[in-house]
């Protein structure tokens, strides 16, 4: 059904204009339908999340595995699995009333609706995937591994980093691969928190619109069957493809982790 | 010296990432139930909007969440389990039961909004159920099914073989077999699998935003086809939407509280019954 | 199935303008206590939103701040969907920037350079050396069409395209170099610490007028104002007739009036 919509958007505007143009603007008389801007916006926020969430998220994991006394850790892991059933829309709130307000003031900009905003609570979103699957991919790592390390007197911290964080790197990617389809697909805390303008952001300061938020935005208030409801479903459907990648990718990585060990 | 400076920039990595981490949990619940903590009242979850929804309670969108919850369950629960009973006690494993599996997974990594639109086109459109509650649902409902299949599965999987295989040494069937033995026995497990989805049901506000979520209606439903406030999508237009935003923030905070709340409580149920069956075990 | 349709008969779905949601919920909860057996849903979302939903059939009445436009006929049209009007209420847009803004009225011109990006800094109006943030609304609001069609531009590219009428207010608060634009009902009821609303004029030497006169707006003096409509299926008018009639009788325009706007004397 998507794929059927989306071929009719095809019919209506050229798939060139579509991947290279330079503005969204449906409703302007001409009709823009570019998906760039939208995409360099997903690419922005998500890229920002990741870069706060995967190391944050690899080390809390090694932290919980290699180091955590296990009362300690009995604790700590239901805790971040209520972090991961917060839902989003609150986090989204919390972009409005505490992030956003926040980052304008550090910053000294007007308001704190920005990329950057957007991608400080995708990170707080994918944290608990990444730690649980990373933590889960060091766990795999056979005890013989670390034991044999420790035997040629290396430390406990050369053992971590030289040896079992790269065996267990095949999970790692796959905890990092499922985070970004996380922050991908998340569609009310950017919606929420990064001030909707649908220009080419140049940074993270800017404030961005990505696909799912333009979705969002726009699918309600479409007539049915026309050219712009159409192209909803079409960047619908590279949001489909992309995230559909990631999760195959992050699933290839999670095979491998199983054979490396079986 | 150098490297013992280095043991403790890495140690100061790791405790530090995971100080973090619990930091933010601890701020989001702090922050959130710190205002919102003095709005929370029974008046506030059993009374009606009023005065422009700038005071009053949000019993439309507590009734709205859990009519809403609960379709999704009716419809999700039954496909799901007799789909993940089909995948681990009937088909053989095969190439197609793989590719099966594997597209169930899948499904569970699509982004909730792309839900909406289907759900959307599907049950709005080419259904002609509209914009209800009903619609809504069912839309939650197709989100719900890859996690139900997935943990049921995995429930069925923690069953040994022995089991199954000792029953239809007695002469049982199959069916019976799966009906009287499996099935109790892997129930904790497929109930916990049920609550956490009817949380995650609960608090997702993009699937339902074009499948039959109100602004506002002026009182408690009563017929699936109408449609309905939700806690999530309530709180998303208390702080983006209404004209008077800073006065209705208590509200919003207060409206965040009883939406976590309700979450939480879902999962501590789901813990506490995988606590107990753990145990038990 | 009988009685789901039935109880579906019950149930008025409005949709549409943003500007409007406010005045029409309440206008439903005080419908609500004079007739129980009527339930009234609200969504927001723009104009356009409201239009299309009577489209889709997802809603009864559409509120709209706009007329419709000749693709939307068209598309009635299309469908054979015959469809009427009614004005409610007028509404006029005020134009806010903080109190601390040296300026108290602008002319049309001005605005017209600052909205379309022209004036990327407001020196050339106040002589103050600071840029220009523009907060708006989406394209699916009536309020930013409206604005759109009167003043004959496109929106420069970097102006903000903010959720709803009360985050521009909140915007404006706090950027003191902020224009925004919102229904006059927003603002008409003071409260609104740090935000000026500015008077409008169409020629120097010419007496600036404030969209917050009741008076100015009944004579319709001011440059933006434009009257509120509900569209809504000529075959469903008996349905929502009981709602329409509530909203003509004098409890109605009551609290048309207490909401800021202007209800039409017919």
């Amino acid at each position: 059904m998507l794929l059927y919509n989306s071929a009719a958007f095809f019919a209506d505007v050229k798939p060139v204009d579509f991947f290279t143009g330079s503005q969204w603007d449906p409703e302007s008389a001409k009709g823009k339908y570019s998906i760039a801007p939208l995409l360099v916006s997903t690419g922005l926020v998500t890229l920002g999340a990741m870069l706060i969430a995967v190391p944050l998220g690899i080390f809390t994991a090694a932290f919980l595995s290699e180091l955590a006394h296990p009362k300690l850790k009995n604790i700590l892991k239901p805790f971040i699995e209520m972090l991961a059933a917060i839902p989003s829309v609150a986090i989204g709130f919390l972009g409005i009333v505490l992030v956003g307000p926040g980052i304008a003031k550090i910053f000294g900009l007007a308001n704190g609706l920005n990329a950057l905003n957007g991608a400080v609570l995708l990170s707080v979103m994918a944290l608990p995937t990444i730690i649980t699957i990373s933590e889960d991919a060091i766990n795999a790592v056979p005890q013989s591994h670390r034991e044999a390390s420790l035997a040629l007197v290396a430390n406990k911290w050369e053992t971590l980093f030289k040896v079992t964080i790269p065996a267990a790197l095949p999970g790692l990617i796959a905890a990092v691969m499922l985070g970004l389809g996380r922050a991908l697909g998340e569609t009310m805390t950017v919606l929420m928190a990064t001030g909707n303008a649908a220009v080419l952001p140049t940074g993270f300061l800017d404030s961005v619109r990505t696909i799912t938020a333009t979705i969002a935005i726009e699918m309600g208030e479409v007539p049915f069957q026309t050219t712009h409801y159409f192209a909803l479903f079409a960047i619908a459907v590279v949001l489909f493809l992309i995230t559909l990648a990631i999760n195959l990718a992050g699933e290839y990585f999670v095979n491998r982790l199983r054979k490396f060990h079986a | 010296m150098i490297k013992k400076l280095k043991y403790i920039v890495d140690w100061i990595l790791l405790t530090g990432s995971t100080v973090i981490v619990c930091v933010i949990l601890g701020i989001i619940l702090g922050d959130i139930f710190s205002k919102g903590a003095s709005a929370i009242s029974w008046d506030f979850i059993t009374g009606l909007p009023t005065d422009g929804m700038t005071k009053g309670g949000i019993l439309p969108a507590v009734a709205g969440t859990l009519v809403l919850t609960l379709i999704t369950t009716l419809f999700s629960v039954p496909f799901g389990v007799a789909c993940a009973i089909y995948l681990n006690e009937y088909a053989k494993p095969s190439v197609f039961t793989n590719i099966i599996r594997a597209s169930i997974r899948n499904l569970a990594g699509i982004p909730s909004i792309i839900y909406g639109l289907f759900g959307l086109a599907l049950f709005v459109q080419s259904l002609r159920l509209g914009t209800s509650v009903l619609s809504a649902g069912l839309t939650l409902g197709l989100l719900s099914l890859p996690y139900i299949i997935t943990t049921t599965e995995e429930a069925l999987k923690r069953i040994p073989n022995s089991m199954r295989e000792a029953t239809l040494a007695l002469g049982a069937t199959q069916f019976e077999t799966i009906k009287d033995v499996v099935l109790p026995k892997a129930l904790p497990g497929i109930l916990t699998g049920v609550i956490l989805t009817m949380s995650r049901a609960a608090g997702e506000t993009a699937p339902i935003l074009f499948t039959g979520v109100a602004f506002y209606i002026n009182d408690v439903g009563t017929s699936v086809n109408q449609e309905f406030m939700a806690l999530p999508y309530h709180l998303y237009m208390l702080s983006t939407q209404h004209q008077a935003i800073e006065q209705v923030r208590p509200l919003a905070y207060a409206t965040a509280g009883v939406l976590i709340l309700l979450v939480f409580l879902l999962n501590i149920i789901a813990f506490y019954i995988r606590y107990k069956y753990r145990t038990k075990d | 199935m009988l009685i789901s349709c039935s109880a579906d008969n019950n149930t008025i779905k409005i949709k549409g303008s943003d500007t409007e949601v406010n005045l029409a919920v309440q206008l439903a909860e005080s419908f609500h206590t004079f007739e129980p057996g009527i339930f009234v849903s609200i969504s927001g979302g723009g104009s356009g939103l409201g239009i299309s939903s009577l489209l889709n059939g997802t809603g009864d009445i559409a509120n709209s701040s706009r007329s419709i436009n000749t693709g939307e006929t068209l598309l009635f049209k299309k469908r054979d969907i015959k469809i009427d009007s009614f004005i409610f209420a007028q509404d006029a847009i005020a134009f806010v920037v903080a109190a601390d803004l040296p300026i108290d009225s602008i002319s049309i011109n001005d605005l017209t350079h600052l909205l379309n990006g022209d004036y990327k800094n407001w020196s050339v109006i106040t002589g103050k050396d600071m840029p220009v943030n523009i907060y708006g609304r989406q394209s699916n609001s009536g309020t930013h069409d409206f604005i759109k069609k009167k003043l004959g531009i496109d929106f420069s590219r970097y102006a903000k395209q903010m959720n709803g009428n009360a985050q521009i207010l909140e915007a404006i608060k706090t950027d003191h170099s902020g224009v925004g634009y919102v229904g006059a009902g927003y603002v008409a009821h003071g409260g609104m610490h740090g935000i000026k609303v500015l008077s409008i004029y169409s020629k120097i030497n010419e007496k600036s007028v404030s969209p917050l006169n009741a008076r100015v707006i009944a004579s319709g003096d001011y440059f933006f104002q434009r009257p509120l409509f509900q569209y809504y299926k000529a075959g469903s008018f008996e349905k929502i007739k009981p709602f329409i009639d509530f909203e003509k009788s004098d409890l109605g325009k009551k609290i048309i009036e207490s909401a800021g706007y202007y209800p039409v004397n017919k």
